[in-house]
């Protein structure tokens, strides 16, 4: 029987070998490209970080690279990574990162606050609450998520760390109560962990 | 060469509209229900759709010779997978800021059965350019479609048209950002899946009624059956 | 059903038939009337708002059917004067927060009858109650207006003409007069850590009377259960679906409440709360969107409780009725497959029985 393309391809060994070829192909092509782009997608994702870290902390409190300076400190069992800033060496600020569980899963949010512990900014990272209702508490949304700022637990008092609705300084958004108040929550177990942790991140405990 | 160019105006023709991934063959309906929340959402999606389709069309119909019938699934399979992964990986890179905005929907690209219809239906029995030209047009189907339904779907629900398309087009396109209802509460469903399939329904009713209007004169049965 | 069909038919003459004057019409106009007196009270503890959003409900109910059926042709007096769009537009306003402002009301009306059943094909086509969907619809597009409920404050107290002309059609209710239904307040104070019987150490805020904040069919139960059982009396309906699903929420909340009484209501709290007796009498009810033989009507009526239970225990929003009815409407065709009646002369599973002396 002649070899021709035509019935070569309707041969089992051939189907094997097809499909052997076409994955080798691929893969070879995804690690060539994994190889080239892998540096470029890491150093985007670290510029990513440092704008979102930058969000969160005013213009001069830092003067340092706070991605060259972070600490892992161990909480209750969960280990949290802490960016430290400096101002002229010394130890001027944190970012960290705090969730709770909100209407419709986790709310991650980016805490920054100064050395005494009061709050500079906050961020949410990550969440999945109701569009147009619960996503106030995103900065592009609504102004809501500033309403942090300047509060420290010193100025507020603990009870006061809640939504109005449940006697707290916060509002809550017309119709959902839940959203703001796992912000608020993750905000105040935020400053509550930097207020146990705050000899250890500023590095006044040696 | 003319019978080649009016072909092409054939295939148009199809994607665009007589074929439509969405409206006619209602293919995609992941993709089409889960990003059509805004305009520029839609518009988005649909331009990656449209790259990924034209050049997986293209390679598809250069490997055919070499492809039994029998694998030739799988092999699609990975060749599609492989290309949607190597734009990921290199918008990620090289265009970080449309990769941003884009990221979400590329992943999902790969979950388009549009694609993979295409590669079978179309490009596996096609030559390569012809097939190039069927990616693209089905592709600016898709897109129309999607950013219509987008248009849609966000007036209604939020009172809006093309909110922040300057993020995915650049700056110079922020004119065609418009708020068309201002102080408007918004209508959440449409903004949800529910609403995706009530804007689906009543765009493809429109299709259908505007079809049966463009035949009507070549329709020489009696009135009734027109009706 | 008896559809109208049967008396224009010329006289059939096999079996025996029993003969009576019924139609749509007739059947549409009975539910109204037992439904009427419940309605009234809501109108009595709410005062015009309820009045005016009631009637702008069903006029555009109405509306919507008119035009739906002008625009396919067909006969517009006769579907239109079967009291099916009235008694659905009725329907959807007795589940609206009364005070809710005049578009609630437009927008829910043309979306239960052009959406909920004309889109399917008009009476008898629609997979789905059509007052349920337009409420279910409702309710995931304006979340913040349709939780906002009032209480009951009988005529004396109530706001005037002109306030409520500004309540219906300004838009806003003066804060002063809303509150939380009792399964809301349930919800929200679980939802931040507070049990039940903190909440409700008072005592729970349910009267039979029914003057409490609510949706017009939730105050007023005993009139809204007298008009049921006259539906029953007049055989517009079977006890079937009913009770079983007064007993599906029932059964679920007795255990829960005995198991933890901090977490769960108790079952005179579902009962009389919310839509349980609404949609037991006059919504799961409809002919059209529930299954036929007698065994499904059971098992759809079992379905709607206890789904109403599940969600109302464990789901997003405080009450279940609507989503529950809906589910279970999806199922009815499923149903009435599964619980076929068992033809004459045939065994379960339609095979012919066999004849003793075949053996």
């Amino acid at each position: 029987m002649q070899l021709t393309l035509e019935n070569l391809r309707e041969r089992i060994p051939y189907h094997g070998a097809l499909l052997g070829f076409f994955t080798l192909m691929t893969s070879a092509a995804l690690i060539g490209a994994n190889l080239v782009t892998l540096p470029a997608i890491e150093q985007a994702a670290r510029d990513d970080l440092k704008v979102s870290l930058l969000q969160v902390l005013p213009e001069g409190l830092a003067d340092n690279d706070l991605l060259a300076d972070t600490l892992s400190v161990v909480d209750q069992g969960v280990s949290r990574t802490v960016y430290r800033g400096r101002k002229a060496g010394a130890f001027s600020a944190a970012v960290f990162d705090y969730s709770a569980r909100g209407y419709a899963g986790e709310i991650k949010v980016l805490i920054g606050v100064d050395a005494a512990g009061t709050v500079m900014g906050v961020r949410v990272l990550k969440h999945a609450e109701t569009p147009g209702l619960g996503d106030k508490i995103e900065v592009a949304k609504a102004d809501w998520i500033r309403s942090f700022e300047k509060k420290s637990l010193e100025n507020l008092s603990l009870p006061r760390w809640a939504v109005k609705k449940d006697g707290g300084e916060f509002d809550q958004f017309a119709g959902a109560t839940i959203t703001p108040r796992a912000v608020v929550k993750a905000v105040k177990e935020g400053l509550q962990f930097y207020a146990a942790h705050r000899a250890e991140i500023s590095g006044e405990a040696k | 060469m003319s019978g080649q160019i009016q072909s092409f105006s054939k295939l148009f023709r199809d994607g665009l509209w007589d074929q439509n991934v969405v409206f006619a063959q209602l293919l995609a309906m992941c993709p089409t229900m889960a990003v059509t929340t805004s305009g520029t959402n839609g518009l988005g999606m649909g331009l990656a759709t449209t790259a990924v389709l034209v050049v997986s069309n293209m390679l598809i119909s250069a490997i055919r010779d070499f492809v039994s019938d029998q694998v030739r699934i799988p092999v699609f399979v990975v060749v599609i997978a492989t290309l949607v992964t190597l734009v990921d990986m290199s918008l990620n890179a090289w265009l970080h800021e449309l990769y941003k905005v884009l990221g979400l929907f590329i992943a999902l690209i790969v979950v388009n059965c549009a694609i993979l219809g295409r590669a079978e239906a179309f490009a596996f029995k096609n030559g390569v350019i012809a097939s190039a030209v069927d990616g693209l047009a089905m592709g600016l189907g898709f897109t129309l479609a999607l950013t219509t339904m987008g248009l849609v779907r966000e007036l209604i629900g939020s009172g809006t048209l093309f909110a922040q398309a300057s993020l995915l087009l650049g700056p110079a396109f922020s004119f065609l950002e418009v708020k068309v209802i201002p102080d408007y509460g918004g209508v959440l469903m449409m903004i949800l899946p529910p609403g995706g399939f009530l804007v689906l329904g009543g765009l493809l009713a429109v299709k259908r009624l505007i079809d049966q209007r463009v035949a009507k004169p070549a329709c020489p049965a009696p009135a009734a059956h027109c009706a | 059903m008896n559809s109208p069909i049967s008396t224009a038919l010329p006289s059939v003459a096999a079996s025996p038939h029993a003969k009576e004057f019924s139609s749509v019409s007739t059947v549409m106009l009975k539910v109204m009337l037992a439904l009427a007196p419940a309605t009234l009270c809501g109108f009595w503890y709410f005062g015009w708002p309820a009045i005016s959003l009631w009637l702008l409900t069903v006029a555009s109910a109405l509306a919507g059917e008119a035009a739906c059926l002008v625009l396919m042709k067909k006969l517009v007096r006769p579907a239109l004067l079967d009291g099916s769009a009235l008694l659905t537009g009725w329907l959807l306003a007795m589940s609206l927060p009364p005070w809710a402002p005049w578009w609630i009301g437009v927008v829910g009306g043309l979306f239960a009858t052009v959406v909920g059943k004309q889109a399917f094909g008009g009476l008898g086509c629609n997979l789905f109650n059509p007052a349920m969907v337009a409420r279910v619809a409702l309710l995931v597009s304006f979340p913040v207006v349709m939780t906002a409920w009032v209480g009951p404050s009988g005529q004396s107290a109530s706001p005037g003409l002109v306030e409520s002309l500004s309540i219906t059609f300004g838009g806003s209710i003066p804060d002063a007069y809303t509150s939380a239904t009792l399964l809301g307040q349930a919800k929200t104070e679980l939802s931040r850590g507070v049990t039940l019987l903190q909440t409700f150490a008072q005592g729970l805020p349910v009267s039979f009377s029914g003057q409490r904040p609510g949706s017009m069919g939730e105050t007023g139960i005993v009139l809204l259960a007298a008009g049921g059982l006259a539906l029953l009396a007049m055989r517009i309906i079977s006890w079937h679906i009913p009770l079983a699903m007064l007993l599906g929420i029932a059964i679920p909340a007795l255990i829960g409440h005995a198991v933890n009484p901090a977490r769960y209501l108790d079952a005179g709290a579902h009962l009389l709360s919310g839509a349980a007796v609404l949609g037991a009498f006059f919504i799961a009810t409809d002919y059209v969107t529930s299954p036929s033989s007698r065994a499904g009507q059971l098992v759809f009526g079992a379905g709607c409780g206890f789904l109403t239970w599940v969600i109302r225990s464990y789901g997003g929003y405080p009450e279940g009725v609507a989503f529950a009815v809906l589910l279970m409407n999806a199922l009815a065709p499923a149903i009435d497959r599964l619980c076929q009646p068992r033809i004459y002369g045939r065994d379960w599973r339609g095979n012919p029985i066999k004849l003793n002396k075949e053996k």
